[in-house]
């Protein structure tokens, strides 16, 4: 395939009125003009339109086929909110549009934070984070904002070893140093260790609940009550919210604060790897800590709060990511009451998968999971993840995700979603039995696999040595262009 | 509406395989079990659905749009939805996967480059999550670099992105400061600023330079940079900010477009994705993402941000939005933006207005209303217009587009015009 840089220079199609029309005189004195010819290239719609059909053809979806991304909750997402969100009504409005303009916008943003917080058992939420790790950072945030009102100074966050990267990221960000506390044989957290590492310094415990590992801890109460008796908070990454719908809440496990990724459990596209919503839930004693601006409900309709002395502020410019809100409550609308089956379905999915494959390969914790399950292959040798996740595109899947969480060698995490059927998981056992098959009859040849994808396997060393990040108009004469 | 496919008899026999005799079986541990009942509302049919949310989006009025500060009201040629809404590229995620992301993957790798030829920099990454957490990025970026822990920041940023910048700060334990000296991480200005003034920063970045601080520009209404001097040009290290104005919706104030870009020396510190070229085990180019040691996934504690999910699709819609306008178009469209604004503002002076601009401007300017600015308000609602933000002491902030036709701007002047 070409790259868009390279097509010959072409009549340029007129998407607006041409500026002959109408007396244009650009008076900017020549020390802020554009002095070169805007070094981007004219190409004629047909050509454009179909660059980018073809290059979506490159691409894996979850309209394509089956995508057990585990942690990514990569679900089909329902086709009937993308016309929701794009209607004339969200998508033309200004965000500084006055209230009597955004009545329908801040009904459907108060409504959803109404949902979602009965869905986690929070007393209030903001819907302003951009995605899950603005969500962590903000609730890193707020947490240093209520200890230091509190004049207490805590520097440290308590992070279990299965965690996903974000959460120690987004604590060194906040200048928070991290503990790591190692799981134990069943998965949980380790008891003993979490109990060392308590005390006066600690801010706040980060739990991924059900955890990376697709288990729900069997000591989250225990958990919480050791924190609180020392005045810690229970940070909740909500990432894993697909298992617990209507099932049981974080907040009524002890979890203080909790982000969720719409973009995951509720369904919104994020194709490429985003955009998400990582709205944050609190409980009440950390209301006044939220963002501003807050939606409120007046009997004069719904308007924008900003009165609130102890907000931490701001962590982006608007409301959040907003179509995604549209996308999300609309969501929840074609499920309501009936939620509880999205997590009784996926968790369904993943046992049953899991019972299917555990003997295959090695189950890294031998118990039931929850919405997801991590898999070794460490029988199958060195770098066996990797070249089953190769070989999988061949039969027409999307690979788990590999080597995470960090604590199972040739990690495989399988997350089905609900919305597989259960021909499309027989499929998918299927596939990964004949590849174990092939690994031991043609290891050779599942090492060169995928062999059927657009590209073959990419040499990332040499994109990292040589790196070629983006075009320069100097490469025009010495590339091929073949198509 | 329900979205799952299982039938009861695929359900009976998967509970056999997992030795359950029922999914309540599968969750006894996940406790304390909720039992109350959910304030949700009753589950609606596609159809049903459609009326609820269609209502919905009916209470909200959609008016003329004389507004920018931060979120531009540019057109959308048609063929951009129509190319997004692609399931292949529309329900992928992060292209961890080369081999089956080459679509994506590409489209980054001209994002990328799209970005580095209008700022003038050297890379970009694929996407922040908007402009001003986007120019946060930006400040962490320069403190780690330099280890000081103080930012300046220019008069008239936009109001939102300095109160996020204040947050970060805060978070990070860094310091905003009215100086700048060897103390000093970064120096942040906007250009065109909040008020739409434009001006060649070149002496700021010397001023940066000379402390051995890193000059970051902000660019928060990018088709300025199709007739603007790159800020590449003038010194900047860092370019940081919001690029909705490509093609993406104006949607209530997201999903919106973050972008960051830099100088080379900067690369390894850069946040978030990106992607290059390479080449394949056959021998033809390809994309991958690459320097990932940088990221939370590897590198967690010491990663250069916790960002992950970004902006991926609001990206690819930039990137189709430059392809589609070409050189041509979206030069048409700065100057049009240009025009609109300046014939706006000349009428206003006429009408009484006065230009509160202390530099030349682009598509934003400010003036003092010889009435107070609520006033001024309700009689461009009345007409159907929204004219801008009110600044306070009767001042407005006033925004054109190519949107703008000279009917509306007629229009708006005679709302405001006389008593
Ligand atoms: C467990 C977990 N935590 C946090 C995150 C970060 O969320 P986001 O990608 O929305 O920033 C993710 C997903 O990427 C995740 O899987």
């Amino acid at each position: 395939m070409k790259i868009i840089f390279e097509y010959e220079e072409e009549k340029n199609t007129g998407h607006l009125q041409k500026e002959e029309e109408e007396d244009v005189c650009i008076e900017l004195p020549d020390d802020i003009s554009r002095k070169e010819l805007l070094p981007i290239p004219n190409v004629n719609e047909v050509d454009v339109v179909r660059h980018y059909t073809n290059l979506s053809r490159m691409n894996f979806g979850v309209d394509i086929g089956f995508y057990p991304l585990g942690s990514c909750t990569m679900k089909y997402n329902p086709k009937v909110n993308e016309d929701a969100a794009r209607a004339e009504g969200f998508s033309n409005l200004h965000p500084l549009s006055p209230e009597v303009c955004t009545q329908g916008s801040l009904k459907l943003m108060w409504e959803l934070k109404e949902y979602l917080k009965d869905i986690t058992g929070m007393d209030d939420f903001t819907l302003q984070p951009s995605a899950g790790a603005q969500g962590e950072l903000l609730g890193v945030m707020m947490a240093k904002a209520y200890f230091r009102h509190k004049g207490e100074k805590r520097t440290k966050a308590i992070i279990p070893d299965s965690a996903h990267g974000t959460n120690p990221a987004t604590a060194s960000m906040c200048k928070l140093e991290t503990i790591t506390i190692p799981s134990d044989p069943r998965g949980n957290i380790d008891i003993r260790r979490y109990r060392e590492s308590l005390g006066p310094e600690v801010a706040l415990v980060m739990l991924t609940n059900p955890n990376t590992l697709g288990l729900f801890d069997e000591n989250t109460i225990e958990i919480s009550d050791l924190a609180h008796k020392n005045g810690i908070l229970m940070y909740c990454d909500g990432a894993n919210m697909n298992a617990l719908l209507g099932i049981t809440r974080p907040g009524d496990q002890g979890f203080d604060m909790i982000h969720l990724n719409l973009h995951k459990t509720f369904s919104t596209p994020h194709g490429g790897g985003g955009p998400g919503a990582g709205v944050l839930g609190v409980k009440s004693f950390l209301s006044e800590y939220l963002p501003v601006p807050q939606v409120v409900k007046r009997d004069s309709g719904y308007s924008l709060d900003y009165d609130c002395k102890k907000s931490v502020g701001r962590v982006r410019s608007f409301y959040g990511n907003f179509g995604m809100h549209v996308r999300a409550y609309s969501y929840i609308h074609s499920w309501g009451t009936k939620i509880r089956k999205v997590s009784e379905h996926a968790i369904l999915n993943a046992n049953y998968l899991q019972a299917l494959l555990k003997d295959t390969f090695d189950l890294a914790y031998d118990r039931r999971c929850a919405h997801e399950f991590v898999l070794s292959s460490r029988r199958f040798g060195e770098k066996s993840a990797l070249n089953i996740a190769k070989r999988l595109m061949d039969y027409g899947f999307h690979p788990p995700t590999i080597y995470f969480p960090l604590i199972v060698p040739e990690a495989l995490m399988i997350e089905p979603t609900e919305t597989e059927s259960k021909e499309t998981l027989d499929r998918f056992v299927l596939a990964l039995k004949k590849i174990t098959s092939e690994l031991k009859e043609d290891p050779e040849m599942v090492k060169q696999s995928p062999l059927s994808t657009p590209v073959g396997r990419l040499d990332e060393v040499a994109a990292a040595r040589r790196p070629n990040l983006r075009w320069r108009p100097s490469q025009r004469t010495n590339q091929s262009g073949s198509e | 509406m329900d979205y799952i496919p299982a039938t009861e008899k695929d359900i009976k026999e998967m509970l056999n395989i997992v030795g359950v005799t029922s999914i309540n079986d599968l969750v006894r541990d996940f406790i304390p079990a909720f039992t109350g009942k959910m304030n949700l509302p009753q589950p609606k049919s596609e159809l049903e659905l459609v009326r609820h949310m269609r209502g919905l989006a009916h209470t909200n009025k959609i008016l003329r749009c004389f507004v920018g500060a931060g979120a531009y009201n540019h057109y959308i040629p048609s063929a951009v939805s129509h190319l997004l809404a692609r399931g292949d590229l529309f329900t992928g995620y992060t292209p961890y996967q080369a081999e089956i992301s080459q679509g994506t993957l590409q489209a980054i790798y001209e994002f990328q480059s799209f970005i580095c030829l209008l700022t003038g920099m050297d890379v970009a990454n694929a996407s922040l999550y908007e402009g001003a957490s986007a120019l946060a990025e930006a400040a962490l970026l320069s403190c780690s670099y330099t280890g000081r822990d103080r930012i300046f920041v220019k008069e008239r940023l936009h109001p939102q992105y300095l109160e996020v910048l204040q947050t970060y700060c805060e978070g990070a334990e860094l310091t905003l400061t009215d100086r700048i000296d060897n103390d000093t991480a970064c120096v942040i200005a906007q250009n065109p600023d909040f008020y739409g003034n434009v001006e060649n920063l070149h002496y700021l970045a010397e001023q940066a330079h000379r402390v051995g601080a890193l000059f970051t520009t902000c660019i928060v209404e990018p088709t300025s940079l199709a007739i603007l001097e790159p800020p590449g040009k003038y010194g900047a290290d860092i370019v940081a900010g919001e690029a909705q104005s490509f093609g993406i919706p104006l949607s209530f104030g997201g999903p919106y477009l973050g972008f960051i870009a830099v100088k080379d020396f900067l690369l390894k510190k850069l946040p978030g994705r990106i992607c290059g070229m390479t080449t394949d085990s056959r021998g033809n180019r390809g994309f991958v993402l690459t320097f990932q040691a940088r990221e939370q996934h590897i590198r967690r504690e010491r990663a250069t941000s916790n960002i992950t999910t970004n902006q991926a699709l609001m990206a690819l819609a930039a990137t189709i939005y430059l392809a589609l306008m070409g050189r041509s178009g979206l030069t048409t469209v700065a100057k049009l933006s240009y025009a609109r604004a300046h014939l706006l503002n000349r009428k206003l002076e006429k009408a009484g207005f006065r230009n509160l601009n202390s530099k030349p401007f682009y598509n934003e300017f400010v003036v003092k209303a010889p009435r107070s600015a609520e006033e001024l308000a309700s009689r461009l609602l009345k007409k159907g217009i929204v004219g801008g933000v009110n600044l306070g002491e009767d001042n407005f902030l006033i925004c054109c587009t190519e949107m703008n036709s000279i009917q509306d701007i007629d229009d708006f002047v005679s709302a405001v015009a006389g008593d």
